[in-house]
Formats: C-alpha cells, structure tokens, sequence
C-alpha cells in the first residue's frame, strides 16, 4: 500500500509527467479478489511472492481482473451474474470509475484492453435473448459504452487479446437468466464453442468439439506469445465420463484434448477452474478445486504430472513457472517440481483467479 | 463433565490439532489396518480356493472393511488413482464390465503375473472387478483351472498390495497433518489446513452418499433407477450407506472438539431409517412408496451435512471448500 509520502510524491510526478506506469503502483505481479476473513471482498495487488501491495474493497464477491496493458490501471469485475466493473487506479487505490452492465446485459467476470488499451472488451450475456455479447468501453471517454458484438455463441465467458487485436472467446455454451439466478437452463442444447473475432465484429474461425463433448462448458483461457490457445473447461454431464479438461488450439487447426489417466482424469472431478501456461513455454496447467489438483500437460497435448493442494484454483504464468492460489490464503509456486508456499494470507480465501500483470 | 474440559482446553489454546489426533489414532489407522487385514484375508482365501462361492464371505468382509476408509479420498488414497482402483464405482459407462470382459474373453496375460497387474486400467481392478467375478452369473461359474481363477487371484492379490501400500504410506502422511504449519511441511501450512482436508472428507463422504450411492438409483420420479445401485450386484447397496454413515459418525464424533448433539442425532435418525429399511439393493424402487423410502433416506442424509456445518464447521473455524463449492 502506498503510504501517503509516496502517494503525494506520485502525484507531483503525474503532473508533470502525467503517463504512470505498473512501477508506479508498485510492480505487482499479480491481481486477485479474494473473501477477507471479515466476509468482506477485495482486489488485491501481490508481488511475485504472492505479498500484498495493495488492497482494493470490492461491493460484492470478485472474479477476475484486466490489468490495463501500459497504465497502471486495472478492472475488476463481478462475479456472474453481477453487474459491477470497477476501474481502479493501482497507484492511489482510488476507483476512478463504476460501470454498470447496460439493461439487459450482466458481466461473466471477465475483460481484456485492445486498441492500445483505449478499449475494454467485456464478454456479456445479453439474458433476455440468451445471446453472448462483447461489449466495448471507451477507455480515453471516460469508459462510455461505445458499442457491442456478437460472439456467435451462448454465455461468453473469457476473453483474452491476440496479435493483431484478435479476440479469442470462450463461449462457455450455458444459458442462464438472472431471474433463475446461476441456474442452467440449456445443458442438454449447450453448444459451447471457441471464437476468434475482430473488433469489427467479424468471426474469423469458430472451434466446436466433437458432439459427444457438448457438454464441456469451455470457460477460461491462456495463451503463448506465438499464439497457441489453451482452454480449460468444465463438464456438464455425468461425473464418471473421464472427459478431457484442457484443449489446446492453433488457428487453422484441429484442437489438441490433453487428458491425464483414467484415475487421475476422474480425480479432476469435470471441472477446471483456472488455465495458464508456464513461463517456460513448455506447460500448460489447469487447477481442480474440487479435486485439489493441479494438471500439467506439455503443449503436445502429453500428461505430465499431477500436483495436489487442497481448494487450489487461481493459475497464473509466473517467472521461471506458474503460481496458483487457492481458498485457505496461500499462493503457491507451481512446476514440474511440485507445489512450493510462497506466502499465506491467514483467513483470505483467494477466488477463482489470478492475472499476471504486463506492462 | 466433557463439555466443561473441552472448554478449558480451546480457553487454555490447546494444540488445535487436536481432533486431528483423534481422527487419525481413533479411525484412520484402526480401520485402515482392518481393510489391509481383510483384503490379505481375501488374498489368501483365493490362493487356497479361487472359485466364486469359496470367496464371496471373504469378500464381503474385505468390502465392509473400505467401507471404513472409503471416504478418505485425500493423501494417499489419491496417490496413483489408487482410490478408484480399489473401487471403481460410480460407472454410468460400463467400464468394469467390458474391462473385465475383455480381459476374460481374451485371457490377459497379465493376470498370471498379479505382481504387475496394477498396469491394468482402475476400471479393471478392485472391489467391483472382484464383484464380476464373483456375482455376475454369467462369469462367476469359472472352476479352479480356468483364466478366471487366475485373474479371481491377481486382482486380490493388486487389492490386498494397495490396502498394504495405503496402511504404510499413511503411516508417513500422518506426521504431515499432525505437525502441521511446522516449516518444512509444504503439504499443510497450518494446524486449520489439516483440520480443513479432514472437514472436508467429512463433508464430501456425506454428499457421496446422498447424491451418488441414494442419488442414482432415485434417478428421477418418473425414472427410478435401481440397476444405477452401488454394489447390487453383490447385495451390498444398502449396507454400503449404513457403514459408511457409521464410519462418517465415528470421524465427525473424533473430529469434534465439543458436544455435537445435534450432528448425533442428525445421524442416528439417518441410519434408524436405514437400519429399518428392508430393501437391501433399493429393488423396491419401483413402486413410488418404495421410491419414498429411500428419497426421505437421502433428505435425512443431506440433514447430517447441515448438521456437521452448523455444528462442527463453526467449532473448528472452517468451511467448505471455497473454490470447490463454488463453480464459475
């Protein structure tokens, strides 16, 4: 947390040199909501140790967050079917805006910057039509709601910026209404799917799985600097299917499914719920709360180990690996070499996800 | 007189391991002994007499004895799938059947070597391959020369080592939760992880129970599905929900740091219903009463977990798992 010297000192250095950067808040690392020990919910900045730099009340339970590409700026977002966005300022702490879902429209939790970060793409569900929309936020406007598109899909989950400005969409297929709460309302129709889309809307290449996979929700994604997707899903169907949890995608190609052995595979329980690659570009990992595992595939698509923590769920490149987080205050280091405490934040239960900070 | 001394020893901050300690000196390790002893027992009753009829009492016996540990699902139980090789089950896909089919039908030879039929698919392995074995009439008439006889000893054989293995690695895991938050111990950072992963076996041996060994068969009101019973073949569905309850009251009682009368009645109300239901597979399914009985069955089971998290979840400062309860 900035004391008030460095925070006074900020400023007077915004004045005249008004464009700050991630170092300016500090350096996180990473992002993460979590559930305090009060029962009360917050946006924390942790360094590559997993320690706190800062801390941001949240209004109601987090999800994930997007860290704004140069400025230390970053957005956190409710949780489904919540219809608050938060940008905050990372230096001063400060909520510099609070932006509503439009009528009609609720957030998945999730968000990317394209344009150069003048533009934040946030995955919606438009539920009165079930339709999932991205909508796009003006950043230099003040984040005014300048448009939307289709993702040619049901319940947008993430999202995540490709070269180019590509946008690759995980829809997750569900469909849900807020007046039903997070009930599922389509399982035996869902038809989730991966997309790639331009920020005119255009649909570049849509990716289906094969018809006895329809129920595999594809919910999160990461992806390797040459443009290599991994998505991670959660199954819908009956728990003793041993169903594949993790896809790796190539525009242009048929998905890799990475499936560990019949044991472990129904050890994961059908869901997973976070995906990153490792820092050395030769893993991709998935985390099962329910199962208390985290799955490391290499990028062939070959099994490569299983690592146990209990309720452990955030996943996030880290230097030299992974990092995960899980429910009981821990942030872990995550490798070929197994699960490593890095620091323990005693009655902080972290949620579902950790962002790797850029900029 | 108990209530008062429990009382000065959480005042007085005693270790917070404590019914950790309990659990693990008054469950795990009595009834993880008892399930090695009664798989060895099976082991060799089918080196003496491998046929199905010579071994069914000890495979009841060795049944009833995971029925003590099944809900264990942490550890070393998770090491190398070894859970669900010792019971496969639930199995909407048929994957025993056709597993043990194939390996019958093309005589395996990995069967005459027990010593590596661990390489053998969880699905092949275990309690319900045994149960084939032994109760599906259509493979339990094998005599003492046949293929059958010699995978009838594999399997007890692979059973008999993973109740061994399972006894032995326990015996390193438990100074990990009993020591827990001592630095080193990367696996529990904190006396609250240990009690947390115990909590929650707890918790999840319940919900097992209620949504998969009552849940399947119930199927739906229009469709119950008797034939989706744990263990009918070998009669054992009902008896599964009893012992199990039984085991998770013994783990709840040792686990508790306090009185929990209300967790205690909450089970002893769950398994008089069941003790005094005379409907040892959920056969009677078929007819909506019969459907009722094991429904009200469930509701009463799902009850106890309420119990367990009003009762004990508060006493010891822990939850469900946060991240795993939830899904998004």
């Amino acid at each position: 947390m900035p004391t008030r010297r460095t925070f006074l000192a900020t400023l007077a250095a915004a004045a005249t040199a008004p464009a700050l950067t991630w170092a300016d808040a500090g350096s996180p690392h990473y992002l993460a909501a979590a559930r305090e020990a009060s029962g009360a919910y917050a946006l924390f900045g942790l360094t590559d140790r997993g320690e706190d730099l800062f801390r941001i009340p949240l209004p109601d339970r987090g999800h994930a967050a997007a860290a704004h590409p140069k400025a230390p700026e970053a957005v956190a977002f409710a949780r489904r079917p919540g219809r608050f966005a938060l940008v905050i300022d990372c230096v001063s702490g400060r909520v510099l805006h609070e932006l509503e879902a439009p009528e009609g429209r609720h957030f998945y939790g999730h968000g990317a910057f394209i344009a150069d970060g003048d533009v934040m793409v946030t995955p919606e569900n438009a539920f009165e039509t079930g339709e999932g929309k991205l909508g796009l936020w003006s950043r230099r406007e003040g984040y005014a709601r300048i448009g939307e598109i289709a993702t040619h899909g049901t319940g947008p989950h993430d999202i995540l910026r490709m070269k180019d400005d590509v946008m690759v969409v995980a829809n997750g297929g569900i469909l849900t209404h807020p007046d039903r709460g997070r009930e599922k309302l389509n399982i035996d129709s869902m038809e989730p799917s991966l997309v790639y889309l331009t920020p005119e809307g255009e649909l570049l290449e849509q990716v289906v799985l094969e018809p006895d996979l329809h129920k595999n929700s594809i919910r999160h994604l990461a992806q390797t600097e040459d443009g290599l997707v991994a998505f991670a899903m959660q199954w819908q169907g009956d728990l003793s299917d041993p169903v594949p949890l993790l896809g790796l995608h190539r525009r242009g190609q048929a998905p890799v499914l990475c499936q560990a052995d019949l044991g472990e595979q129904l050890a994961m329980k059908g869901y997973a719920g976070s995906v990153a690659l490792d820092a050395t570009g030769r893993l991709a990992g998935i985390t099962s709360p329910r199962g208390g595992r985290v799955h490391l595939f290499d990028l062939d698509g070959g099994f490569v180990e299983s690592l146990r923590r209990q309720d452990v769920c955030g996943l996030a490149t880290a230097p030299g690996g992974m990092v995960a987080s899980d429910g009981l205050g821990a942030i872990l280091g995550i490798g070929a070499g197994g699960v490593e405490p890095r620091h323990v934040a005693e009655g902080r239960s972290w949620d579902n996800h950790m962002v790797a900070v850029r900029g | 007189m108990k209530y008062a001394l429990a009382l000065c020893l959480s005042l007085a901050a005693a270790p917070a391991s404590a019914g950790v300690a309990e659990v693990i000196d008054d469950q795990i390790r009595p009834n993880l002994a008892q399930f090695a002893e009664a798989t060895a027992a099976l082991e060799s009753a089918a080196e003496q007499d491998c046929r199905a009829e010579a071994l069914r009492p000890a495979y009841q016996s060795a049944f009833d004895a995971w029925m003590g540990v099944s809900h264990l699902r942490f550890g070393p139980m998770e090491e190398g799938g070894r859970a669900l090789a010792i019971s496969f089950w639930p199995d909407k896909r048929g994957m025993v059947g056709a597993t043990v089919a194939r390996l019958v039908a093309e005589e395996d030879p990995i069967a005459r070597t027990p010593e590596e039929f661990g390489e053998v698919s969880v699905a092949g392995r275990g309690l319900f391959a045994l149960e084939r074995l032994f109760y599906d009439e259509a493979l339990s008439g094998y005599g003492e020369d046949s293929y059958s006889c010699a995978l009838a000893r594999a399997v007890t054989y692979d059973l008999a080592r993973m109740a061994r293995e399972l006894r032995a690695e326990w015996e390193d895991y438990a100074p990990l939760m009993l020591k827990a938050g001592e630095a080193g111990n990367d696996t529990y950072l904190s006396d609250k992880e240990a009690r947390q992963a115990l909590y929650t076996a707890l918790l999840s041996g319940l919900e097992f129970t209620a949504d998969q060994r009552l849940g399947r068969p119930l199927g739906t009101f229009e469709r119950p599905r008797p034939e989706r019973a744990e263990a009918r073949r070998s009669g054992r569905s009902l008896r599964n929900v009893i012992l199990s309850l039984e085991a998770l009251e013994d783990m709840a009682e040792a686990l508790a740091d306090e009185p929990i009368p209300v967790t205690e009645e909450a089970f002893d109300t769950v398994l008089a219903e069941a003790r005094d239901l005379d409907d040892p597979v959920f056969a009677g399914m078929e007819a909506p009463t019969g459907r009722l009985k094991v429904e009200i069955l469930q509701q009463l089971t799902q009850a106890v977990r309420r119990a367990v998290e009003g009762e004990i979840g508060l006493q010891l400062g822990v939850t469900a798992g946060f991240n795993a309860t939830d899904g998004d």
